[in-house]
């Protein structure tokens, strides 16, 4: 202070700052510590994040990817003129409305000859859509001329021949016989002898399994027992069986018949395949599922053992099914093509059938409505509040409540929009036209803050510039703040219209979730929307529909990441710095 | 003390043959108050016409609140209240027949970060003629821009790109650019809060050397901590300290011989 306390010794001083001290090195090693353990908690957060992602995105993209592509049969298909045009006439008409089914049989037939038995040849049919003559029908329309002809084209598969080709239906080996096998027929039931215990192994596999299914039981009956003696005759009826069993398993030689719960065994012999219903170590008896060329004994390596790995009752194609659809791989009639009919059809109640497009459809015109309704009122209101309203309590109760709507559960906008825009107004149901109005109340208050934020972003500076220069207040906004904030409502609305894309529950108030096979042409028409066809096809039971589902999660989901991406881009690419 | 002898019609331009000894600006009794502060006391003080006259005094005394009473840019705040009579040219701009956007184009305004829009240029000198009607034609705008670029000494450096960004000029660029956008609605009065506060020397000097000239045809009051800079530029200069006008005076007699203790206080360092 004073120039004299310049000569005087200084005091040690009460607070000195100390960085040598052992207290002070431990200090900044606990220092280190604590950042490196931030830094930890961060990394590890971010991982698990990322690791959730990664699992659904794999596991949508598993289950969603393999619904884009889709099998047909390129089958030789004569166009019988007295079928499809019984009257001559080549009229459209006439045409659209023919049977096809007989077309369809008779070129299934031509590719697997022989087949005799009533329930082979529906189990044939069946490998077939009910829409498989479409593709020939519109063709025939287009071009009459093609009637009484043999065309190739592709027909479409059911949905259960089709997880099979995608890899849902059994793993399928084989090895070469050993003896000599004798078939006693060519087709119905026969059996097949060999000259060697071919099938030993096999029945051993039948006896082994047997054996742990009377152990279960044994143990199961063991457990009743101790809980106590009211189960008695139970317990007894479960002894019996596991006698019954021991039996069985405990003489190697004796037959076996098999059923729908083991893995099938089959002899492929002379062209033809056999399903063996019961077995012995040197022979089967079985029905014949494709037809044998001959009778003649076989010699060793000449014939098969084929095993599906899978039960007949774990699997959605029959023994006899996975024999057609094999046979039809082996001949190239299986053709793999990207499924364009998901794209161009609306929801059908055949999984092979169904598409999307009433869905986007519907989509596209509900958001239409809401950003026709959300962009200008939210715009003009967030303007209005941000620029030219007064600031007393009036202005605040509305800030508040635009905040706590924002904050509202969707689905009690359904029922709003229920009450006032079907009850009230008498609006139709399930109608794009109301979708987007409650969508519009839902994202309302999302665009208007976001646009009153982008409104604030602007630097105050550049009004008063506008303002400077002789500009009126309602000149300044609207030629400089606005123009400038421009970008940020855009990521806003953007962002909001990804909210309402997703929004699901409010839309099922409505009625917006039944069953619409049309595409919707009208804001008016019945229409659903891409989640509420999710949260319906995720309800069916056909696994087809799981994985059509998964295909439509996809679609959404590329829909939001190209809105989300368009948001940062125009973020970017109109990014200022003041 | 009202040394106002022309009576003017209503937001008339004053003639550019009036006396250069003329007072542009009258202050009687003004006083401001956000809310419940009250910033500015009983503010009394002329301006003469076509000089500089420099405010000076510590930070929070007040100057720039006055300055703002001037083309009125208080009214933007909501809870600014002005009292007491600000006349230009003998006629009350808080009178509330009159048009505050065109006592804004009366009296232009140079910030003290620059302000240009986001915009080219061009947009940025041509945004207040357009508003205002001055220009009738593209080519009346085009000789509008050049001619204020030119007058704010910057049609030299930007002449081929007028169609860039004004936020791509450097600091003393764009505030040379905010001099043109201020001049070409032709003001009368140009209010400059602190322009050279964010410049380095060399633009610092620019600025000034310019100030220099537009005297000739504009009012202009500056705003500045330097009082080197309200040496160098100001034919006046008023101290204010803690919302009351201390003292004004020729900036001659400010520097070398002030009347109040607290201004010599000020200018010899003792406190601010």
């Amino acid at each position: 202070m004073t120039d004299i306390s310049m000569d005087i010794a200084r005091p040690e001083p009460k607070f000195r700052l100390d960085l040598t001290s052992d207290a002070a090195r431990a200090r900044i090693r606990s220092r280190y510590r604590a950042e490196t353990r931030f830094k930890a908690y961060g990394i590890a957060a971010l991982t698990v994040t990322a690791l959730f992602l990664a699992v659904l995105m794999f596991d949508i993209l598993r289950n969603g990817l393999p619904a884009f592509w889709q099998h047909s049969l390129l089958l030789d298909v004569p166009v019988a003129a007295d079928i499809v045009d019984p009257a001559g006439k080549r009229e459209a008409g006439a045409i659209k409305g023919a049977d096809y089914f007989p077309l369809m049989r008779n070129a299934l037939n031509a590719a697997i000859p022989g087949i005799e038995s009533r329930s082979a040849s529906k189990q044939l049919t069946r490998v077939l859509s009910v829409g498989a003559p479409d593709r020939l029908r519109d063709m025939l329309v287009a071009d009459p001329s093609l009637i009484g002809k043999t065309i190739k084209v592709p027909l479409l598969l059911s949905d259960d021949a089709d997880l099979y080709y995608k890899g849902a239906g059994t793993g399928i080996d084989d090895r070469a016989g050993r003896g000599t096998a004798t078939p006693s027929g060519r087709t119905g039931e026969i059996t097949v002898l060999t000259s060697s215990n071919d099938f030993a192994e096999e029945l051993q596999n039948i006896k082994l399994r047997l054996k742990s299914v009377a152990d279960t039981i044994s143990r199961d009956a063991g457990r009743i027992e101790r809980s106590g003696p009211d189960q008695a005759q139970r317990v007894a009826s479960m002894r019996a069986e596991v006698a019954n069993l021991a039996n069985r398993y405990q003489q190697p030689g004796n037959a076996e018949a098999l059923d729908s719960k083991v893995p099938s065994v089959l002899v492929a012999i002379n062209g033809g395949l056999v399903k063996a219903t019961r077995l012995d170590a040197s022979g089967i008896t079985g029905d014949v599922l494709l037809p044998l060329k001959s009778a003649e004994e076989a010699k060793p390596g000449t014939w098969k053992v084929v095993h599906y790995s899978t039960p007949e009752s774990d699997r959605k194609v029959t023994d006899q099914e996975v024999a057609f659809l094999e046979r039809l791989r082996e001949a190239g009639a299986v053709d793999r093509h990207f499924n364009w009919r998901f794209f161009t059809t609306g929801d059908s109640r055949e999984p092979e059938l169904a598409g999307i497009r009433g869905a986007l459809t519907g989509t596209a015109l509900t958001l239409l409505v809401t950003l026709l309704l959300c962009l200008p009122i939210g715009v003009m209101a967030a303007v209005y509040l941000e620029e030219f309203a007064p600031k007393n309590r009036w202005t605040d109760v509305v800030e508040v409540n635009i905040n706590n709507l924002a904050a509202v559960p969707s689905i009690v906008f359904g029922l709003l929009g229920l009450a006032v825009f079907l009850n009230f107004f008498g609006l139709p149901r399930s109608a794009p036209l109301v979708g987007g109005l409650v969508l519009a109340l839902l994202v309302l208050p999302t665009i208007i803050i976001a646009a009153r934020a982008a409104l604030k972003a602007v630097p105050p500076s550049i009004k008063e510039a506008a303002l400077g220069v002789g500009a009126s207040h309602q000149q300044a906004v609207f030629h400089h703040v606005l123009p400038l904030a421009m970008p940020g409502i855009m990521t806003g609305t953007i962002i909001g219209m990804a909210h309402a894309l997703g929004e699901t529950a409010p839309l099922l108030m409505i009625g917006m979730v039944a069953f619409i096979v049309d595409v919707p042409t009208a804001f008016t028409d019945a229409a659903t929307v891409l989640p509420v066809q999710i949260y319906l096809w995720s309800d069916l039971p056909e696994p087809a529909f799981q994985s059509k589902t998964a295909a439509a999660i996809v679609v959404l989901l590329a829909f939001l990441f190209l809105m989300n991406g368009a948001a940062i881009w125009l973020r970017k690419k109109f990014e200022r710095r003041w | 003390m009202d040394m106002s002898t022309v009576e003017h019609a209503m937001l008339t331009p004053s003639a550019t043959s009036a006396p250069a000894s003329g007072t542009k600006v009258t202050a009687r009794a003004c006083n401001v108050y956000y809310g419940e502060k009250h910033a500015l006391k009983d503010v009394s003080v002329d301006i003469p016409e076509r000089s500089i006259t420099a405010f000076i005094g510590p930070s929070g005394c007040g100057k720039s609140t006055f300055l703002r009473c001037i083309n009125r840019m208080n009214d933007t705040i909501a809870s600014c209240r002005v009292t007491g009579k600000i006349e230009i040219d003998g006629q009350d701009i808080y009178d509330p027949a009159l048009d505050v956007v065109q006592l804004r184009a009366r009296v232009g305004m140079v910030f003290q970060k620059p302000n240009p829009f986001p915009k080219s240029i061009y947009e940025n000198v041509a945004y207040g003629p357009r508003i205002h009607g001055i220009a009738k034609s593209k080519s009346d705008l085009d000789e509008v821009v050049i001619s204020s670029l030119e007058k704010a000494g910057l049609l030299k450096e930007v002449k081929d790109r007028l169609n860039d960004s004004g936020t791509g000029l450097s600091g003393g660029q764009q505030q040379r650019l905010c001099i043109a956008r201020a001049i070409a609605v032709s003001p009368e009065v140009i209010l400059m809060d602190e322009p050279c506060s964010a410049l380095d020397p060399i633009a610092t000097a620019k600025v000034e050397e310019l100030m220099d000239e537009l005297k000739a045809n504009y009012t202009i009051i500056i705003v500045t901590h330097s009082m080197q800079q309200a040496a160098r530029v100001s034919q006046r200069t008023a101290f204010f300290h803690l919302g009351n006008l201390v003292e004004v005076g020729d900036t001659r007699q400010i520097f070398t011989n002030p009347k109040e203790q607290r201004t010599q206080d000020y200018i010899t360092g003792r406190f601010g």
